[in-house]
């Protein structure tokens, strides 16, 4: 082959093509391999991935179906309230987006081994900036069409829209997501080369300033005058959503273009397709040459930061935690230690619990705002079994994404633990006890401050209490049993463990044992209850006797349920743990 | 082919490189040796275009590192070598071909020529995740040398390799560089470097040594022992002191000389 000379016989950009062709080729090569795999070796797994998307796409679709009917109840206000509806979907999606495409471009420019393999060969910056950004929006934007689809085809079959509708839907999705996108990954050069190393940081202050603008806008939201569902109520609230509607943001193009087209007004449809794609081209032009410019020059000041960092050991806590729990042995205090510091080093962990519990907990303190507390003993029963199950179904997405994996995080370092001088069902106690411990700290007090904002008896917050333990324990004893029986030991890079076979089967095993759990234990006493609320049904309903009677079967129920859904998934994953060979 | 003047490389506060100035030409083979953290692979890094110094000018080919013409000229191995999994070998050989522009005729010879010399046939149409580490490192040599590079860079090239592989491995650095391409490794085997290298180049925090031929460093050093006892008597000592078996019986340490290498003193 021909080499370049200093002269300048050869010329850089000419290179440009072939390396097109050659990632082109690549990717198609890897997409290829990847189904053939998939197809021979995997199936169930396959399946079972198919069948639960299917069963979550069928579930929204008819959430948002019904919804989009009882809107129609307000037959004044149905166009406005979709609009509006359509404008924060896709504003909340945009900001989704912006992270979501921001962090995998992120990792996959500045902290695979790929990148830096790809960063020897001729390839130019922004040819592989280009390579991993689509493969970050492929994965960061699958959860927006399963989102998304079923919204729109529920809203397409309510309005009665032509079949074009559901073609140029998908046009408008590539569009923005190719918007969002461009701009997240623009975000993420700049941030490499600003703040090198201290991504997480970055990362973490977003979104916590998003918290705090989130937060504020909730209070306003709360705070609309009037009966809650009343006319009065729901015009002050569509006032305080006016700023979605601001012509500058492309959630506002895609909802007023999708609307548009479902309603078979063409030319605004596709005027609002027109400004959508030609600002996501220029996004897109936007990212790539910040690529072109900065991407090497990022790289190479990330991978300068990466070594150079000392962190505090807090050993004053770590003797305070040994105390505090001077009752388990110590060997597996020192396991627990390991986890607890790795936790609070990894904010992509703490953060999302933060939020996602810092969200409920907002949420609860408005209980009262909201008058939930003066209604029917009924509804505020209701309430809270579904603050409950809620705040279970929040924590089992805690267990399956960050406690799953963390035996499969162990990867290469797992004879570490293999040999270590303990009995090997002991390092699972261990992980059990840490993420039991991390679960009830953080469940308890939210259901507490539920109850307490409810103002529910006594007798029903140590019930509430009481089966939150046994979702926590369970759950925990769920995630690290399955977490040993299907171990992933060659992935890295927990979101992808967790969102394998292994994860989804944990997570609709925990879903299951919520289910079973939250059942057994509200259906007496939503029976009971039903009681206070309507007389005429009064021959089904629970009389306090057999309420009582009918409590402690469902109490012994759920401890069964409980004991069993703890034990039996950490004895699978224990003698699928000793029989691991290292 | 490949010349650094006056690099320094800053980690925050740390050097990682300071003021190196080094320069290997086309036919050499540069072993460059150093204790662990000393900055060879740093040094490597910003060879490939990887990293940027902080200060100082690193060309390859004349051309700076970082340019595509200086990529096009270059292979790289690391030491912890990348592959595709669910690629295979011969695949992977493919799209390295693809990436470097090489004429189909040309790169069905040169894939078939090497996959013969590195004895890949057993296994290249296999996903490269079944591959054992020797495998893929069998691979990632092959892949690096598919496009006839006029400069090649190796970060530990015999990790993960048996025997007989690492002979294919030496002999093939030997075969290259008396080909004129400009060798450059990094190793912690000083035995390989004895035994393959032209000049061997001693860093430690930063900073060149010393360089040379084995000969020239045993002159300066006036020592006729192994390079294991030059190496140690420059990187701080004799033998390290936690494993010295009596310290009566041992030498005294000796003071690391220094001796700082000067550009263009490379034969």
């Amino acid at each position: 082959m021909t080499h370049p000379s200093p002269n300048g016989s050869a010329n850089g950009r000419g290179r440009s093509p072939q390396a097109a062709l050659a990632f082109r080729r690549l990717r198609w090569r890897l997409s290829r391999n990847i189904v053939r795999s998939t197809l021979s070796g995997s199936r169930l797994r396959f399946g079972m991935i198919v069948f639960c998307s299917a069963v979550f796409w069928a579930g929204l679709f008819g959430l948002f179906f019904n919804g989009f009917r009882f809107i129609g109840i307000y037959v004044d206000l149905v166009n406005t309230i979709v609009e509006y509806i359509f404008s924060m979907f896709f504003l909340s999606l945009l900001v989704m987006l912006f992270f979501s495409t921001g962090i995998l471009t992120y990792t996959g420019l500045f902290q695979s081994r790929e990148a830096a393999f790809l960063l020897t060969t001729p390839a130019s910056a922004d040819r592989v900036f280009a390579y991993k950004f689509f493969e970050a929006v492929g994965f960061s934007s699958w959860g927006f069409l399963l989102l998304g689809s079923p919204m729109m085809v529920a809203f397409g079959i309510t309005v009665d829209a032509p079949a074009a509708f559901y073609a140029v839907f998908l046009v408008y999705l590539m569009a923005f997501v190719l918007l969002t996108g461009s701009l997240g990954a623009v975000a993420a050069i700049l941030v490499a080369n600003i703040f090198p190393g201290r991504q997480k940081a970055v990362l973490g202050a977003a979104l916590v300033a998003l918290m705090g603008v989130g937060a504020w806008f909730a209070v306003r939201l709360l705070r609309s005058p009037g009966e809650v569902m009343s006319s009065d109520w729901l015009g002050g609230l569509l006032l305080k959503l006016e700023w979605s509607q601001n012509p500058l943001w492309p959630s506002r193009w895609t909802s007023a273009g999708l609307i548009a087209a479902a309603k078979d007004d063409w030319p605004t449809a596709w005027f609002y397709l027109r400004v959508l794609t030609a600002n996501a081209g220029v996004a897109y032009l936007l990212a790539a040459v910040v690529a072109r410019d900065l991407y090497r020059s990022g790289y190479s000041r990330v991978q300068g930061e990466r070594s150079s960092r000392r962190r505090a050991a807090w050993y004053g806590l770590d003797a305070a935690f040994h105390r505090a729990f001077f009752f388990i042995p110590r060997p597996i205090r020192l396991l627990i230690l390991k986890d607890l510091r790795t936790f609070r080093r990894d904010p992509a962990q703490w953060s999302q619990f933060l939020i996602f519990f810092g969200l409920l907990a907002f949420y609860f303190m408005n209980i009262r705002r909201l008058s939930y507390d003066v209604q029917s003993p009924y509804w505020r029963n209701l309430v809270s079994f579904l603050n409950l199950g809620v705040t279970a179904l929040i924590l089992s997405t805690f267990t399956s994404r960050f406690i799953f994996p963390m035996l499969s995080l162990e990867g290469r370092n797992f004879w570490v633990l293999g040999l270590l001088p303990l009995r090997r069902e002991a390092i699972l106690w261990g992980k059990f006890m840490f993420a039991s411990g991390i679960s009830l700290v953080a469940t308890e007090f939210l259901v507490i401050l539920s109850d307490l904002m409810l103002r529910m008896s006594p007798a029903m917050i140590a019930l509430h209490v009481g089966m939150v333990a046994v979702l926590c324990f369970g759950l925990s004893g769920i995630s690290v049993g399955l977490g040993a029986r299907l171990p992933n030991l060659k992935e890295s890079d927990p979101s992808k463990i967790a969102a394998g076979f292994g994860g989804t089967l944990n997570l609709l095993v925990s879903l299951v044992f919520i289910f079973s759990i939250v059942t057994s234990l509200a259906l007496p006493c939503h029976l009971y209850f039903a009681g206070f609320e309507a007389s005429q049904i009064s021959s089904i309903v629970l009389s306090p006797e057999r309420f009582r009677f009918w409590l402690t079967v469902a109490i012994l129920v759920s401890l069964v349920i409980g004991v069993v859904g703890t034990i039996v998934p950490l004895r699978i994953g224990i003698k699928a743990f000793q029989k691991m060979e290292f | 082919m490949i010349e650094l003047r006056g690099v320094t490389k800053l980690f925050g506060a740390k050097r990682a490189v300071d003021d190196l100035d080094l320069r290997v030409r086309a036919g050499e083979l540069f072993a460059f040796l150093g204790p662990n953290g000393a900055g060879k692979t740093t040094t490597i890094k910003m060879v490939c275009g990887l990293l940027t110094p902080s200060s100082g000018l690193v060309r390859v080919g004349g051309f700076p590192a970082s340019s595509t013409e200086a990529r096009q000229l270059l292979a790289y191995v690391p030491d912890q070598p990348y592959l595709y999994e669910k690629l295979t070998g011969r695949e992977f050989l493919r799209f390295v071909v693809e990436m470097y522009g090489l004429e189909p005729r040309t790169a069905a010879m040169r894939t078939a020529e090497l996959i013969e010399t590195f004895e890949l046939g057993d296994f290249i149409d296999e996903l490269c995740e079944s591959y054992s580490q020797g495998m893929k490192q069998r691979v990632v040599f092959a892949a690096a040398l598919v496009h006839e590079p006029k400069v090649l860079v190796v970060d530990e090239p015999l990790v993960g390799l048996d025997p007989r592989s690492a002979r294919i491995v030496k002999d093939l650095f030997v075969a290259q560089a008396r080909s004129g391409v400009a060798v450059l490794m990094s190793t912690h085997l000083l035995s390989i470097a004895e035994e393959l290298a032209d000049t061997i180049g001693i860093v430690d925090h930063g900073r060149m040594l010393m360089h040379g031929t084995l000969a020239d460093l045993r002159e300066r050093l006036q020592s006729h022992g192994p390079l294991e006892d030059l190496f140690l008597k420059l990187t701080g000592g004799l033998r390290p002191s936690a494993v010295r078996p009596d310290p009566a019986s041992s030498a005294a340490p000796v003071a690391a000389p220094a001796v700082s290498a000067e550009a263009d003193q490379t034969p």
